[in-house]
C-alpha cells in the first residue's frame, strides 16, 4: 500500500473531524432525550444528596452502578427492585450484622439515618432508569432462575414468591442465595406451618437480634403460599 | 549522546513513575488477596477494598502520565532542536505532581475522596493537578515555539496533550443525574485512553523508531497521519460503546457497536507499520532488546485492547459481561500492552542514552520483559476465565452474585500467584533500568 503524505494528512483530518460531528451531534440529542429516560423530573434534593452520600462513602469503588465501578459487590443499578426499601436500609446501616457469615464483608461507615434514607432514595430513583433493561439477571422479565433452580423438584408459586419477595438475599436452599440468615433446606422437619409463619411475621420475637425484616408489608395471601412452600423443605 | 542538556529531566520522570509503578502491583496484589479469601471485619472497616482501589487506580493513572511526560521532556528538544524552555519549571511541576499524588494517596485513607471511580481525587486537588498540567503544557508548547524546527510528531504530541488536559475537565464538577455523570466521566477516561493518549504514545513511540531505523521521517509521518486519523475516527464515536446501558439513547448500541468493531484496524496497522519499519531499517540493531520492547508492546497492545476490546464491545455480547470480571481482563491486559509497555520501551531506549551507554547489558532485562509478559498473559485469561464463570452464573442462570463470587475464588488465588511472578518480573525490571549498564565485551 502506498499513499502520499498529501492523503495521509487528508485521512487525518476527515477521519477526526468526521467523528467529532458525529459525537457532537449525538450528545446534543442525548441531552435531549436524558431527561425522560432517567425521569429527570423525579430527582429531588432527597435523591441528590443521597447521590452526594454514595460518593462521600466511595461505595462505587466496590460496588458497580449502571456497571461501572469496582466489581468487588453487588451491581447497585437496580438493587431497589432486587432488595426492597427495607432490606437496603439494614444493610447499608448495619453491613457486619448482615455480612457476619458471609465470605466477603462489607465496611460499617457510619451512616447517619438520615444519610441511609437518601441513599435508600438515590437507589430507587437508580432502579428506575430505562436502561434497556440492564443488568440480566435483574431484567423485568427474569422469571428467577434460581426459584427455578431451588423447586427444581417441587414447583410451587410459594418458591416463585419466595425469591420474588427477596428472601434468598439472606437465606439459602440447597446452596442458593445469601449467608445472613438461616439455611433453610430442612425447615420444613423443624417448624410446622403455624410456627414457620409466626417466625416470618415476627422474627425479632424468637430472636431479638435478627436483622430479618418482619413480613408485614407482604399480602397474607403471599405470606400463606410461602409458608406452605417452606414446610415441604424436609 | 544526550545532544540537549535539559532532556535529562526525563530522569527523575522516569525514577518516580517507576517506582509508582511498583506501588500500584503491590496494591493489585491486596485486592487480588481480597477476593480470594475473607478478611476479618475489623479491617475492612478500616481499609476497605474501595480505598484499596482507588490507590490501585490512580497509582496507574500517575505513573503512566509521569513516564509520557517524561518522555516529552527527552523528545522535545531533539524535535525542536532547543534547550526546554525553563528546567526549572519542570521540575517544580514534577515535585508539584508527586505532592499531590503523595496527598491523595494518604488522603484516600482518611476517607477524602470524589467518591467517583478513577476520579477519585477531591475537587481541590484536582485544580492542582491542572495547574500541573499547565505548567507541563506551557513549558513544552514554549519548547516547540522558540525551536527552530516544527515536525509532524511534535503537533501530533502537543494536539495529544492539550486534548488531554481539556478532557481532564469533564470529570471535575458535580453531576446531579447519574447517567449524565458517568456520560461525561467517559469523556476522560475512553477519550484518553483510546484517543488523548493514543496522540501522546503514537507521536513517542513514531519518534522512538524513527530514531531507532533511520526509516526517513517522511515515511514515518505519513503512517503516523493516518494510524491517529484512525485511531480518533473510530475512537470518539466508539466512546459510545460505554452507553449501552446507563439510560442513554437506543441509537448508541448501533453507534457504539459500530465504530467500536472498526478500532482493531488502526491497531493493526501499527503492528503492520512497526514491522515494516523493523524490516526496512536503515541502521543496524544495537539493543535488541529495545526492540523487542517497540514489537512486543505493538503485539501486545493488539491483543489487549483490539482482541480483547473487540470481543466483548460488540452489544449482544456486553449485555452480559459489562461489568464483570471479563471488563477486569480487558482492563489489564488493553493498560499493560498498549502503555505499560510503551512507557517501558521509552525507558530502555532513554535511560542507557542518558548514562551515555551505547550498548547495554540486557540479560536481566529480558528475564524482566518475559515474566512480566507471560505473567500478564496468564493474569488475562485468569481474571478472563472468572469473568465469563460470573457471566454464566450470575447473569444467565441468574444465582445470586455471591454464590456466583464463591465459585471464582479459585482463579482469584490462581491471580494472586501470577501477580507475585509478575511483581518479580517488574523489579528485575525497575533494578536494571536504575542500574543500566554497559554490555560486556564480545
Amino acid at each position: 500500500m502506498n499513499i502520499s503524505q498529501g492523503a495521509a494528512k487528508w485521512i487525518f483530518i476527515l477521519g477526526t473531524v468526521s467523528s467529532i460531528i458525529i459525537f457532537l451531534v449525538l450528545t446534543v440529542d442525548t441531552h435531549r432525550q436524558i431527561g425522560a429516560l432517567t425521569n429527570a423530573e423525579a430527582l429531588s434534593e432527597d435523591v441528590i444528596a443521597g447521590k452526594r452520600v454514595w460518593q462521600k462513602n466511595n461505595c462505587n469503588d466496590c460496588h458497580t452502578i449502571l456497571g461501572f465501578g469496582g466489581y468487588y459487590a453487588p451491581d447497585l443499578t437496580k438493587a431497589y427492585r432486587r432488595l426492597g426499601e427495607e432490606n437496603l436500609r439494614r444493610v447499608i446501616s448495619e453491613p457486619d450484622k448482615y455480612f457476619e457469615k458471609s465470605f466477603r464483608k462489607m465496611p460499617k461507615q457510619n451512616i447517619s439515618p438520615e444519610e441511609v434514607s437518601s441513599l435508600v432514595a438515590f437507589l430507587k430513583w437508580t432502579s428506575e432508569i430505562d436502561n434497556n433493561d440492564w443488568p440480566p439477571q435483574d431484567r423485568d422479565r427474569a422469571t428467577g432462575a434460581a426459584a427455578r433452580l431451588t423447586v427444581s423438584s417441587t414447583v410451587s408459586p410459594g418458591a416463585a414468591l419466595f425469591k420474588e419477595h427477596g428472601c434468598l438475599q439472606c437465606h439459602r436452599i440447597n446452596g442458593v442465595g445469601g449467608t445472613a440468615g438461616p439455611e433453610l433446606d430442612k425447615v420444613g422437619t423443624k417448624y410446622d406451618a403455624a410456627a414457620i409463619k409466626d417466625r416470618i411475621l415476627n422474627p425479632q420475637s424468637y430472636n431479638t437480634d435478627s436483622v430479618m425484616p418482619p413480613a408485614t408489608e407482604i399480602d397474607e395471601e403471599d405470606v400463606d403460599k410461602i409458608v406452605e412452600f417452606l414446610s415441604t423443605l424436609k | 549522546m544526550v545532544k540537549y542538556n535539559s532532556q535529562r529531566i526525563a530522569y527523575p520522570y522516569f525514577a518516580l513513575s517507576l517506582l509508582l509503578f511498583v506501588l500500584q502491583v503491590l496494591m493489585g496484589l491486596w485486592l487480588a488477596a481480597n477476593y480470594a479469601f475473607t478478611l476479618p471485619q475489623g479491617l475492612v472497616d478500616v481499609f476497605p477494598f474501595s480505598t484499596a482501589r482507588a490507590m490501585h487506580t490512580n497509582l496507574l493513572v500517575l505513573w503512566m502520565l509521569l513516564g509520557f511526560m517524561g518522555g516529552a521532556y527527552y523528545l522535545v528538544p531533539e524535535e525542536a532542536e532547543t534547550e526546554i524552555y525553563s528546567p526549572a519549571l519542570a521540575y517544580l511541576q514534577l515535585l508539584l505532581l508527586a505532592a499531590t499524588g503523595v496527598t491523595a494517596l494518604v488522603g484516600f485513607v482518611f476517607g477524602w475522596t470524589q467518591g467517583r471511580p478513577l476520579l477519585e481525587i477531591p475537587t481541590a486537588l484536582d485544580i492542582v493537578v491542572v495547574i500541573g498540567a499547565l505548567m507541563f503544557l506551557f513549558n513544552i508548547g514554549m519548547t516547540m515555539f522558540k525551536g527552530r524546527k516544527w515536525t509532524v510528531i511534535q503537533g501530533t504530541l502537543l494536539g495529544g496533550l492539550v486534548f488531554l488536559a481539556l478532557l481532564y475537565l469533564f470529570g471535575m464538577p458535580f453531576y446531579k443525574n447519574l447517567s449524565m455523570d458517568w456520560y461525561y466521566w467517559w469523556w476522560v477516561i475512553h477519550l484518553w485512553v483510546e484517543g488523548a493518549w493514543e496522540l501522546v504514545t503514537g507521536a513517542i513511540i513514531a519518534w522512538v523508531l524513527l530514531k531507532l531505523t533511520g526509516v526517513p521521517r517522511g515515511v514515518v509521518e505519513k503512517w503516523l497521519y493516518v494510524e491517529i486519523g484512525l485511531f480518533l475516527f473510530t475512537g470518539i464515536a466508539g466512546t459510545g460503546h460505554h452507553y449501552y446501558w446507563i439510560g442513554a439513547p437506543r441509537y448508541w448500541l448501533w453507534v457504539g457497536g459500530i465504530f467500536s468493531a472498526l478500532e482493531p484496524v488502526p491497531i493493526i496497522l501499527m503492528v503492520v507499520d512497526t514491522l515494516r519499519h523493523v524490516k526496512e531499517r536503515k541502521l543496524e540493531i544495537v539493543n535488541p532488546l529495545t526492540w523487542v520492547y517497540a514489537v512486543g508492546c505493538a503485539i501486545f497492545h493488539f491483543v489487549g485492547a483490539g482482541v480483547w476490546g473487540f470481543i466483548h464491545t460488540l452489544p449482544q455480547i456486553n449485555y452480559y459481561t459489562h461489568g464483570s470480571q471479563v471488563t477486569v481482563s480487558h482492563g489489564h491486559m488493553a493498560f499493560f500492552g498498549a502503555y505499560a509497555l510503551l512507557n517501558l520501551t521509552v525507558f530502555y531506549f532513554v535511560l542507557p542514552r542518558l548514562k551515555g551507554i551505547e550498548r547495554y547489558d540486557e540479560r536481566l532485562g529480558r528475564i524482566g520483559f518475559w515474566t512480566m509478559n507471560l505473567a500478564m498473559i496468564g493474569l488475562g485469561l485468569a481474571f478472563g476465565v472468572a469473568g465469563v464463570l460470573q457471566t454464566y452464573l450470575e447473569r444467565i442462570l441468574g444465582l445470586g452474585y455471591m454464590t456466583a463470587q464463591a465459585n471464582m475464588q479459585f482463579w482469584f488465588v490462581i491471580a494472586i500467584f501470577l501477580g507475585v511472578v509478575f511483581l518479580f518480573g517488574l523489579l528485575v525490571t525497575v533494578y536494571d533500568l536504575f542500574t543500566i549498564r554497559k554490555a560486556p565485551a564480545v
